[in-house]
């Protein structure tokens, strides 16, 4: 080192992307899509019931589209995004279960073979 | 031995969900500085390094490294650039031999035969056990492939947190003597230490934490018996 490593680092430090919240946008993003979908729920009712109290077939479409179809689109994009970021929530976490066992059976392994080791000496 | 801060945290304040752990932490860290970062149990010394390394995003305050303020960049980011953590207890692949163990660290694009080379030279003792499980090793060899799997990837910072735990007195004594050799070659170092006379013979400075406030900082000679006693007992 070293005055070259430091303005390498010193670069590197500078060309570090950050994101500019503090919020973690994994949790946002899962919030946002939950939501969506009561929204979308919500809207979509409230658009069915509109629709099915007047005879007028214009009125219906209108309520159709503003209502059932946004709602719809609402509880798909909100379902999509509920499921992408629960399903990472959840595998980082069984991730993390499985190292922390595997390290267990590891650490008992190693016992093992020290008492072992201790016995036949 | 030092010069422009190469990391500050500027009145940081942290914790885990709605229990604060830091309450306006400042530190600094100098270019090829060794800093120990002293207190009792709970004080706040491994949340501040998850702080400094990414792991952990204050709710306020500013991390600067590099003259840069970096605060809430990602840890990937920040050990990519050259900020490398030794975590407390085992940092090591326990199921994965020696020199699997520094195959890892060709992630940083070192070659692996520049990597055995070092680590080989500045740890003999680990090419004697190249080819045995990491964890079926003594802790004190444990911890010696820890600080070379971290030397491999060329550091800027290094942050180590808790070296001596659970190591016999003599064995801490050699892996500080090699933290001051690697201070030396210019990599600042960050030493979180539970047990103070183990790291003030290295350090520069110290920094003294407790209930996650700064109590004192300043050179490590200026840290006294009396001081300690006070900050571990509470008085």
């Amino acid at each position: 080192m070293n005055e070259n490593r430091i303005q390498t680092f010193t670069e590197e430090i500078g060309e570090l992307k950050l994101r500019g919240a503090r919020a973690d946008r994994e949790r946002w993003l899962l919030a946002i899509g939950t939501v969506a979908l009561v929204a979308g729920v919500a809207l979509a009712v409230v658009g069915g019931f509109q629709a099915s109290g007047t005879t007028e077939v214009g009125d219906q479409l209108a309520f159709l589209a503003t209502g059932t179809l946004i709602g719809l689109a609402l509880v798909i994009a909100g379902a999509a995004l509920f499921v992408r970021y629960s399903i990472a929530r959840f595998m980082r976490f069984w991730l993390v279960r499985l190292v922390h066992e595997h390290r267990t059976e590891t650490d008992r392994t190693i016992e093992a073979l020290k008492r072992i080791e201790d016995k036949l000496k | 031995m030092t010069s422009a801060p190469i990391l500050e945290l500027r009145n940081v304040r942290a914790g885990y969900g709605s229990i604060d752990v830091l309450h306006g932490v400042n530190l600094t860290i100098g270019r090829g500085e060794v800093v120990a970062l002293l207190g009792p149990n709970g004080a706040g010394k491994s949340t501040t390094i998850k702080v400094i390394s990414g792991l952990l995003r204050p709710s306020s305050g500013h991390l600067i490294v590099a003259g840069r303020d970096v605060t809430g960049a990602s840890a990937g980011a920040l050990a990519r650039a050259g900020l490398c953590t030794i975590p407390e207890g085992r940092g090591i692949f326990p199921n994965l031999t020696v020199r699997e163990n520094l195959l890892m660290a060709t992630f940083s694009g070192h070659k692996m035969s520049d990597i055995e080379e070092k680590t080989y030279a500045r740890f003999p003792r680990l090419s004697e056990r190249r080819t045995q499980l990491a964890g079926t090793m003594s802790g004190g060899e444990q911890q010696m492939l820890s600080l070379a799997r971290a030397l491999a990837t060329d550091p800027a910072i290094l942050l180590l947190d808790e070296l001596s735990m659970g190591l016999a007195p003599l064995i801490v004594a050699e892996l500080y003597a090699q933290v001051a050799a690697i201070a030396a070659e210019g990599v600042s170092v960050l030493v979180v230490e539970q047990f103070a006379r183990t790291v003030l013979g290295v350090a520069d400075t110290a920094v003294l934490l407790t209930h996650g406030s700064v109590r004192m900082a300043g050179k490590a000679s200026d840290i006294g018996d009396d001081v300690l006693a006070g900050a571990y007992l509470g008085s």
